[in-house]
């Protein structure tokens, strides 16, 4: 019963996929498809809210990440929890790290610079809700 | 049948767009609050003989100063951002003095070292609002508890004070 529904799951996503993104974005989804998260809290207001599942690249640090993009790294305080920022700056080889609201934040100007090497992967697809689908980055 | 697909589809974990206090809530008022408490409690112990009032003055005190750092902790851990001590640069030297002053105020009974304690809130008060203060930090009350007129709100409480309002005199 499961199996079935998981293969529908995955068919469902990868025609979207082909949709919107045509082939190579399909490999891209099938390949992070493994990688998902559901957004907590407003720190990434209005980009991301709670609620978004999100598909990971989880490609880790490599390329290093550049400022602009939106990472998956754990918790700096608290490894078990993972946080999605954007990387602000880089600055020494570390990433500077900070929430789209930075009034509703708790980011690198509280837990300071980050490592590349910490970074798990970037989101860079929303396929729940259905309104809001579509690329993030 | 939805709720299993919808189940096999979620995600396994959460990331966290963080936020220590999603709602972003400061206001050293809190912080003053438990300092004037420590002020005043040093006003009664000192005006009064009673020994075993006296201890009591003494814990109560002691329990609002702890208070009154953790608030001001709060401020300056949380609420503070860097681009707030570059607007003013001795902010955390106000802040580690209020910090001080509050365990100072936890340890005497001197109500000059209370009212330092008062005036260093007030400091950290001032770097607040110019900083955006109530109007980014705290709820607008639409309708402020005490004012004249019908109160809007519709919570059990709230409803029953305003029946005991309408009571003709």
């Amino acid at each position: 019963m499961v199996a079935p529904l998981v293969k529908a799951a995955v068919a469902l996503a990868g025609l979207l996929a082909v949709g919107r993104f045509a082939f190579p974005g399909a490999l891209r989804l099938a390949r992070s498809w493994p990688e998902r998260v559901a957004v907590t809290g407003h720190s990434m207001a209005p980009r991301l809210l709670p609620g978004d599942w999100l598909l990971v690249d989880a490609s880790g640090g490599t390329p290093r990440p550049v400022a602009g993009e939106l990472v998956v790294v754990p918790d700096p305080r608290r490894s078990d929890r993972l946080l999605v920022k954007r990387v602000s700056a880089v600055e020494r080889g570390q990433l500077l790290l900070r929430g789209d609201a930075p009034d509703a934040s708790t980011d690198s100007r509280t837990f300071g610079a980050v490592d590349p090497g910490t970074v798990l992967g970037r989101p860079w697809f929303r396929y729940w809700p259905p309104r809001r689908i579509g690329r993030v980055g | 049948m939805l709720d299993r697909l919808m189940a096999q589809l979620a995600p396994r974990r959460a990331v966290h767009a963080h936020c220590d206090i999603p709602c972003g809530v400061y206001d050293p008022q809190q912080a003053r609050i438990e300092a004037e408490s420590c002020y005043k409690i040093i006003q009664k112990y000192n005006d009064s003989s009673d020994e075993l009032f006296r201890q009591r003055c003494t814990h109560v005190k002691e329990e609002r100063a702890e208070l009154t750092k953790h608030h001001i902790d709060v401020m300056w851990h949380d609420y503070f951002k860097p681009e707030h001590v570059e607007k003013f640069p001795d902010l955390h030297d106000v802040c580690w003095k209020a910090s001080k002053q509050a365990s100072q105020v936890k340890r005497t009974a001197d109500i000059a070292e209370a009212q330092k304690l008062l005036d260093l809130i007030d400091r950290i008060d001032h770097m607040w609002r110019e900083t955006g203060g109530a109007e980014a930090t705290r709820m607008q009350q639409l309708e402020p508890v005490g004012a004249s007129g019908a109160p809007k709100s519709d919570s059990i409480s709230d409803s029953k004070a305003a029946a005991a309002d309408a009571k003709p005199a």
